[in-house]
């Protein structure tokens, strides 16, 4: 539970950056460092606290970070400012990260071997990045972005709840510090491949939520419902990861399945939700055989756990970091682009149209003012169009152009995303290079 | 069984194991299948409409239909003016219809409101001159017209522009009237 509800925050915002845009006022650069923030603190604290859970305890440090974890969504919750929110995501990722690495640590004495813990932490962490961008998604439409992080308050304390019991018995018996020192080497290749897969699923993950919420308009809710096709994909694929013994086979064919959905989403024929279902059902089957195989080979035959596992988190997120680095700037690019385009076009439609040529004028001026009204946005141009003309004939011809011009701006919009899809597929590809390069005796467990 | 101890994997025993390969391969097939069916369903295939060229000629069509004549006008005015400034007839469509719009284009493009008249009167005289191509126009009036939309102010030159259909409909008018005239006139000629 502990794994799941830090490793769903890496994604459960997503959802709700349009309206903390809105409602906070900030620029669209600020409003993505909501989600950079987290990941990249989570990245970067991974190790040290993985240290500290060997060091302390793990059940003592686990405590810490879920209480430390609370009490930031609870200041997130509540935050009146962009600078307070991005504070407290910070500090949310410390805590965050104290608690998923300790939470390793503990799970063997839980679930029987260290295999299985392996395997149980990697599937939470797993379930949590996919579930994350619906769940926001469903909470932003129905309370407000805010009851994102508030819900995880009573979770938190839950958890800490639970784990109190045992960091109470842990104390006095916490691991010398040479211990810690004798980690040894991280699994190059599985970690290498792991952040590779991670910010083509940051693309996975986050451009679909984009692409449906700001290039088609869909509310969150709505969404909400069209991402579900990922986890969904990604439960019913969790079995057949458990009959394939070969983590390098699972980790090799979730990531073509990954690169094979960015590519559809990357070539969708049209703006319409069913379309993304394949691809997005494909990421997430890729997502459940990679993700949880790459984790469990980092993982496999190293001890500490507690390390191992730090640096499999550093390197997801780290990845994740990356792939929204590389990926924003490209997509913002091409938006900008394809508004530009979808302008010109509608205009090109309207003055081409069978509209009374008296109202083509002011018509085009109210669209070119819708269009710079929603400044870098994907423009909704339909209340241009208001009042309709009471004329039948022309109210029809008036009402067909509004199509016509808001499928050009759907099908720009869906077109701007295509380079980063695309991009995000050659991630997921990369990622096969150190799974191919690995010794084989060392990827298998 | 004993707390430490390893428990068995339900799915792996009670499911036969599936084959690397096997796995492999499937992921392989079905990943290049739904790249090639929406390649095949036209992904890949956006290209944004066109904007037309607004030198180029326009050819004119249904000219003996009024509303079909002042669409006709409009583009070709639309394109002369736009071809005169070197922009796209959409970025001007958008930019003329008010004092206000004028002056944002013009300060973006460097121009004075001068220069824009200028080309604003420019589209209409292309207009006219296709109109008269097209027989949509007596070259009789479209003389009459050149002078007068040669100092048209900016505003009287949009409005030409926007209401072409007005236009036609009493340059109609004006036509028959000419017409009688010029027939009364051949009646007294000796």
């Amino acid at each position: 539970m502990v794994v799941g509800l830090v490793l769903a925050d890496s994604s459960v915002v997503v959802l709700a950056l349009p309206e903390i845009y809105r409602e906070l006022d900030v620029s669209v650069t600020a409003v993505t460092w909501v989600l950079v923030a987290f990941n990249l603190v989570l990245a970067i604290s991974a190790l040290p606290a993985a240290s500290c859970a060997r060091r302390f305890g793990p059940a003592r440090v686990a405590v810490a970070g879920v209480a430390l974890f609370g009490i930031a969504s609870l200041a997130c919750g509540l935050a009146g400012s962009i600078g307070l929110l991005l504070a407290a995501r910070c500090v949310q990722a410390i805590g965050g990260a104290a608690a998923v690495c300790a939470a390793l640590e503990l799970l063997p004495s839980v679930v029987g071997d260290e295999r299985r813990a392996a395997r149980v932490w990697a599937g939470a962490g797993a379930l949590g990045a996919a579930l994350g961008p619906g769940v926001g998604g469903l909470l932003t439409e129905l309370i407000s972005w805010q009851s994102i992080f508030l819900v995880q308050v009573p979770a938190a304390i839950v958890c800490a709840a639970v784990l109190a019991p045992a960091a109470v018995a842990e104390r006095g018996r916490a691991r010398v510090a040479a211990e810690v020192r004798a980690a040894g080497h991280p699994h190059v290749a599985a970690n290498a491949a792991l952040a590779l897969i991670s910010a083509a699923l940051a693309a996975a993950l986050f451009l679909v939520v984009l692409l449906l919420i700001e290039g088609w308009r869909l509310t969150p809710i709505a969404a909400a419902a069209a991402v579900t096709a990922l986890p969904i994909a990604a439960l019913a694929a969790a079995p057949l990861a458990r009959r394939v013994e070969s983590t390098r086979a699972r980790a090799a064919s979730g990531a073509i399945l990954i690169a094979g959905g960015l590519a559809g989403l990357a070539l969708l024929p049209d703006a319409s939700i069913a379309l993304t279902l394949p691809p997005q059902a494909l990421a997430g089957a890729g997502l459940a055989l990679t993700l949880s195989a790459l984790t469990e080979a980092a993982l496999a035959g190293r001890s500490p756990q507690a390390i191992h596992g730090g640096w499999t988190i550093a390197s997801r997120h780290a990845g994740v970091v990356a792939g929204l680095l590389v990926l924003t700037p490209v997509f913002t690019a091409d938006l900008e682009t394809e508004r530009a385009n979808a302008e010109q076009s509608g205009i090109a439609a309207l003055l081409d149209s069978g509209v009374d040529p008296s109202s083509k004028l002011d018509l085009a001026q109210r669209i070119a003012d819708r269009i710079e009204a929603e400044g870098d946005k994907v423009p909704i141009v339909g209340p241009a169009f208001e009042p309709l003309p009471e004329d039948p004939a022309e109210r029809e011809a008036t009402i067909a152009l509004r199509t016509s011009i808001e499928s050009e701006i759907d099908r720009a919009a869906t077109h701007a995303f295509s380079s980063s899809f695309l991009i995000a597929a050659g991630f997921a590809l990369a990622a096969l290079l150190p799974i191919a390069l690995s010794r084989r005796r060392e990827i298998e467990l | 069984m004993r707390r430490g101890e390893a428990k068995p994997n339900r799915a792996a025993v009670e499911a036969p194991a599936v084959s690397p390969r096997v796995l492999i391969a499937a992921s392989t097939a079905i990943s290049v299948a739904l790249v090639v069916v929406y390649l095949a369903a036209g992904g890949r295939g956006y290209e944004p409409t066109p904007v037309a060229d607004p030198c180029a000629p326009r050819a004119w069509t249904a000219p003996e239909d009024l509303e079909e004549t002042a669409q006709q006008f409009l583009l070709s005015a639309l394109d002369g003016a736009a071809c005169d400034l070197g922009v796209s007839r959409e970025t001007l469509a958008a930019a003329l219809p008010s004092e206000e719009t004028r002056a944002e284009f013009a300060a973006e493009r460097g121009i004075d409101e001068v220069r824009l008249e200028q080309a604003v009167r420019a589209g209409v005289l292309r207009a006219i001159d296709d109109a008269v191509a097209a027989d949509a126009l007596s070259p009789l009036i479209a003389e009459g017209l050149r002078p007068l939309a040669e100092r048209l102010p900016v505003d009287e030159a949009v409005a030409l522009i926007d209401d072409a259909g007005s236009f036609f409909d009493d340059a109609g008018g004006v036509i028959d009237d000419l017409g009688g005239l010029l027939d009364q006139a051949g009646d007294l000629l000796p």
